[in-house]
């Protein structure tokens, strides 16, 4: 029985040079270019002064590798620094400013510099790239721990927890018991032993001062608290996490999932109203914002398709997972969230992209879409129970041909 | 060595990547005619400030003034890192400089021409801009070669490319409008169903109120063709006059004329009203189908050089379909004719299910409902 007019089929068919001009048709519109009447207009913000302590430290850092263009460390330095940047900023630009430097080089590359050449390949998602520069480092310098915690970082979200674990044991035999607990913390949670990562991330908390580390700490002590239904508790570890004082998108994020999911939208909305330059908080804050029907809401959305269509346009496929459910949750199309859902799945399988996978599935009515998700649920007997009930009701038989 | 740190990081990376901001793009658009070239380069302030420097006062904003004071230098810039050839180099001069607004900030905007030496052949491009200095930078490209589009992306490892100036052959074209046409009746379920309807009785015959089933599969056949033909002219006639522009009609009317159109066809089946005037129905109705036809032909684009073409084409294409159809159809329903499955359960049942589904888009159509279109 047809299902579909057939008018809506049309783009799916279409031969390639007919889809290319609609594709093209279908990309970001942009206003009219313009010509500015006044000098004194500010055209553009640049992210940092000339005189400042950043400015200062890279224009240092550029000068040595412009009086030693062939010295792998000064490279380094200035690699690893913008890669900082980056991360500090939430800015790809600086990534894209690193790996043009370490690409200069090929042959004889020392451990450092391969290990920041394979952070920045899985920076694209190039985990095998990214695996293979870090065999390469660690056989050159095998107590290079910072190529044993990425490793380990690269397995957990691709759900291999023995090889993850190989890795945190490397790290402990290194005696970095920080990064040791924090890589076991996460590969229990993820490997189906809640209870024992909880104590994992609680004893490594105990033992570092550093307030980036417990920040990191704290947001993970909170999700697993919120898996294991203890609301009370992630509520104060978030919070402990929130007074540090320091800007950081992943913990805003996952207090807002937190938030959102225990229905406390309004206190997202005034969490992340200055946050709409963060594709990941933008996203929350136009689902709380939908939620309670604000007449921003329909803005937010407007951004979030532009700026997906603009990472589509240049080929990149980094943000599917986020990608997805804003299709699933604000644009209402469960086929085109499962199908971005199921692309990322095939890349990356954290709790996360287990759920918006089943979340997706099940709003399609599509049962084996969210086989591989609860296969992984199986197999690493992970224990939440939000995505138990998932698991379940996307395994319903609504289609023919699905055993009950 | 901040180790935490560096930890702590690295899980935020892999779980949020390229948030919060984007990586640099350019928007790079060239129409070439001929030996004629015009274009326009949206590049980022951000990513010039970064190459050249405009930030003159190091107040860490650019303004009007600090961007046009160093509009010669942008130019000659971006020029350098880019190579347009069709049959030797084109030079590109810079007509006039813009800013523009994109979703991550203010780009400054080159207008430019250039004059290539050859007016035929291959067109290509060579984009090296920043990539020296930024890995993750992409050139995305629309480019228009003799009303040809093509769009493209260029990275650091395709920084050359070509584009065919070679026009896809008139035949290529008529191929490919033939297939168009062919496909668009397979998956048109809405014709189908119309034809189907009127197709379903033309192995009975009605004799005093009840059915009975013709004796020689001829007969069938030619009120196949009366029907199939007068449907064929009539949407030849709509499809024509739409796709050259002269009859237009709102896509919601000519939507749901159609479905009203299957839901007619499939009644006369259960209450049969026009009985061997389906030919007449299939006629009226057929003029509204073609109506249809010709969105989907604007949907692909009909080019303005070989328009009659690729018109007879498409219009070959749906008869080729239709009659694939037919053929397969005919000899099945005639030789289950005499059978009550087919008087009841065919024309009957099958009639009342089409009714059903038709009229539900219709009432989608009219009213713009989703009830069980996906």
């Amino acid at each position: 029985m047809p299902h579909d007019r057939p008018r809506r089929l049309l783009p799916h068919w279409l031969a390639p040079s007919f889809g290319l001009a609609l594709c093209l048709l279908a990309g970001p519109l942009h206003a009219a270019p313009y010509t500015p009447t006044q000098d004194t207009q500010v055209l553009e913000t640049l992210p940092g002064r000339a005189g400042d302590a950043t400015a200062r430290e890279l224009a240092t850092l550029r000068a040595a590798l412009a009086k030693a263009p062939n010295d792998p460390d000064a490279a380094t330095a200035l690699a690893q620094r913008y890669f900082d940047l980056a991360l500090a900023r939430g800015d790809p630009r600086y990534v894209g400013y690193a790996e043009a430097i370490v690409s200069r080089f090929s042959a004889a590359m020392p451990a450092p510099l391969l290990t920041l050449r394979g952070v920045l390949r899985q920076y694209r998602h190039d985990f095998a790239g990214g695996l293979k520069d870090f065999a390469t480092a660690l056989a050159l310098d095998p107590d290079h721990a910072v190529a044993h915690a990425w490793r380990g970082a690269i397995f957990l979200v691709q759900a291999d927890y023995a090889a993850a674990q190989r890795e945190c044991d490397a790290l402990k035999r290194l005696g970095r018991n920080a990064l040791a607990g924090s890589c076991q913390g996460l590969a229990q949670a993820y490997g189906g032993q809640l209870n024992a990562s909880y104590d994992t991330l609680q004893a490594t908390l105990s033992q570092v001062s550093d307030p980036d580390s417990r920040l990191w700490l704290l947001t993970r002590l909170g999700e697993v608290a919120a898996w294991r239904g203890q609301t009370a508790r992630a509520q104060a570890h978030y919070r402990e996490a929130l007074s540090l004082g320091r800007d950081d998108v992943y913990l805003l994020a996952a207090w807002s999932d937190f938030l959102l999911d225990t229905g406390q939208p309004a206190d997202v909305v005034r969490l992340l109203s200055a946050w709409e330059s963060a594709d990941s908080l933008l996203l929350r804050l136009a689902e709380a914002g939908t939620t309670l029907q604000q007449p921003t809401a329909a803005r937010h959305r407007q951004m979030l398709t532009d700026r997906f269509a603009a990472a589509r346009a240049r080929g990149d496929t980094t943000h599917r997972a986020e990608e997805a459910r804003f299709e699933l949750r604000l644009r209402n199309d469960p086929k085109t969230a499962l199908r971005l859902a199921q692309e990322n799945y095939a890349v990356q399988r954290e709790p996360r992209d287990a759920r918006v996978l089943l979340e997706a599935a099940i709003a399609a009515q599509d049962s084996s879409g969210a086989e591989p998700a609860r296969d992984w649920m199986r197999s690493s007997g992970f224990e939440d129970a939000r995505l138990r009930q998932l698991a379940q009701a996307s395994a319903k038989p609504n289609q023919p041909g699905d055993k009950p | 060595m901040m180790w935490q740190r560096l930890f702590v990081s690295l899980l935020l990376l892999l779980a949020w990547p390229a948030m919060a901001h984007k990586a640099s793009d350019s928007y790079l658009t060239l129409q070439v005619q001929g030996e004629q070239v015009t274009g326009q380069w949206d590049i980022a302030l951000r990513d010039i400030d970064f190459a050249i420097g405009l930030d003159a006062d190091g107040d860490g904003t650019i303004n009007w003034g600090e961007l046009r004071a160093r509009h010669d230098a942008v130019a000659a810039w971006a020029f350098s890192a880019l190579t347009l050839t069709r049959g030797g180099d084109c030079p590109l001069q810079v007509t006039q400089h813009q800013v523009d607004e994109h979703t991550d900030g203010t780009y400054a905007v080159l207008k430019f021409v250039a004059t290539c030496p050859a007016s035929t052949g291959d067109v290509a491009l060579d984009y090296r801009l920043l990539f020296d200095l930024d890995a993750l930078h992409r050139g995305l490209l629309r480019l228009d070669v003799d009303d040809l589009t093509h769009s493209s992306v260029f990275a650091p490892d395709s920084r050359r490319q070509t584009f065919s100036g070679e026009r896809v052959s008139q035949w290529t074209q008529f191929g490919q409008f033939l297939q168009q046409g062919v496909w668009h009746i397979w998956i048109g379920f809405d014709h189908i169903l119309f034809l189907l309807s009127l197709l379903l009785p033309v192995v009975l015959v009605r004799v005093h109120g009840g059915w009975r089933g013709v004796d020689r599969i001829g007969e069938s056949v030619r009120e196949v063709l009366w029907v199939v033909t007068s449907f064929t002219v009539a949407h030849s006639i709509t499809l024509s006059l739409a796709a050259l522009g002269f009859v237009s009609l709102p896509s919601w009317l000519v939507e749901s004329a159609i479905a009203l159109s299957v839901v007619v066809a499939a009644f006369n089946n259960i209450v049969p009203m026009f009985n061997r005037l389906r030919w007449l129905v299939a006629f009226g109705f057929g003029l509204i189908h073609g109506f249809g036809f010709a969105s989907v032909l604007a949907e692909l684009g009909l080019p303005q050089d070989t328009l009659v073409l690729s018109l007879v084409g498409f219009n070959l294409g749906v008869e080729a379909g239709q009659l694939a159809i037919v053929v397969a159809l005919l000899p099945v329903i005639f030789w289950l004719r005499n059978t009550a499955f087919y008087r009841r359960g065919i024309l009957v049942g099958g009639s009342l299910l089409i009714m059903l589904l038709a009229s539900v888009w219709l009432a989608e159509r009219l009213f713009d409902l989703k009830l069980i279109s996906a």
